[in-house]
């Protein structure tokens, strides 16, 4: 653990040695592993919300409650097709990187970024149109804590990709990934499309459920 | 005015939706025959994203949801 340990530390700019192919392809694996299981055990942050807000919901008879009227529907709907446009717009930054189309790659890595700053302030006009309009707070009703804390819990994953996007689009002109040896660009990738589906529940539970 | 801009958000839901719709089918098809862990994960969650296009589509055509707020 510790020699993969130091030789990642190698790969990404310690200014030594690279390690081989062969210890890379096992580092690698092994880094793959251990972030696959972060996205599971994000999925178990997410599901304890989502299991909280149903049973939540199953106790009162109206939903949304009395006087309020619920997010809107199809500005919600074009919200979600920009986060999920920003998913394929990832999609090819990745698959760019990995053809040696660098130029076209940050292309893709910026319109990724603009999109998910698009959603994230879709998301923040949509809270305003519910609690100025709406008078829904996150300790006036079920229905605000609920909304606000599990989309307020995903935009700030989408703040987080954000920044996550925008340390790798900082570290690829720094020369720390190549053709060959791009992990954090593989991670990266699978962090945006997870945020992007966490949306595809959380959107069927809110707007259309 | 709600009307118009009602329109225009159904408009670019449903342009944008198809266009996300057949990208995330297409890309899953190329990633078809690899097996690599990352691979099998992206699948998944391309698959999904088409998912969640159709639901966005279906819910600015009036398929889904309750017309919203």
């Amino acid at each position: 653990m510790a020699v993969a340990a130091g030789a990642l530390h190698h790969e990404h700019g310690g200014g030594h040695q690279e390690p081989s192919d062969a210890l890379y392809e096992e580092i690698r694996s092994h880094r793959l592993l251990g972030f696959t299981l972060f996205l599971i055990s994000d999925c178990i942050l997410f599901s304890a919300f989502i299991f909280a807000y149903l049973y939540l919901r199953n106790t009162i008879d109206h939903w949304p409650p009395p006087g309020i009227a619920g997010p809107d529907l199809l500005f919600g709907a074009l919200n979600s097709i920009v986060l999920f446009g920003s998913g394929a717009t990832m999609h090819f930054a990745l698959d760019n990187w990995k053809h040696g189309n660098t130029k076209v790659f940050y292309r893709w890595l910026g319109l990724t970024l603009f999109l998910g700053t698009w959603f994230l302030l879709g998301q923040g006009y949509e809270y305003s149109l519910l609690y100025y309009e709406q008078h829904a707070t996150w300790a006036g009703s079920i229905f605000g804590a609920s909304f606000f804390t599990l989309t307020g819990l995903h935009g700030f994953h989408v703040f987080v990709g954000l920044v996550y996007l925008s340390i790798l689009g900082w570290q690829t002109k720094q020369g720390i990934y190549t053709q060959k040896r791009f992990f954090g660009l593989t991670a990266g990738t699978l962090y945006w499309h997870f945020v992007d589906v966490i949306w595809v529940f959380l959107f069927f539970l809110f707007y259309i459920f | 005015m709600q009307m118009f801009q009602a329109t225009i958000e159904q408009s670019l839901t449903l342009f944008f939706g198809i266009i996300v719709f057949v990208t995330a089918l297409v890309q899953t098809t190329n990633e078809w025959n690899k097996h690599e862990l990352e691979d099998n994960v992206t699948k998944v969650l391309l698959i999904l994203m088409a998912v969640g296009c159709i639901e966005a589509i279906g819910a600015t055509l009036g398929f889904l949801g309750h017309g919203g707020g």
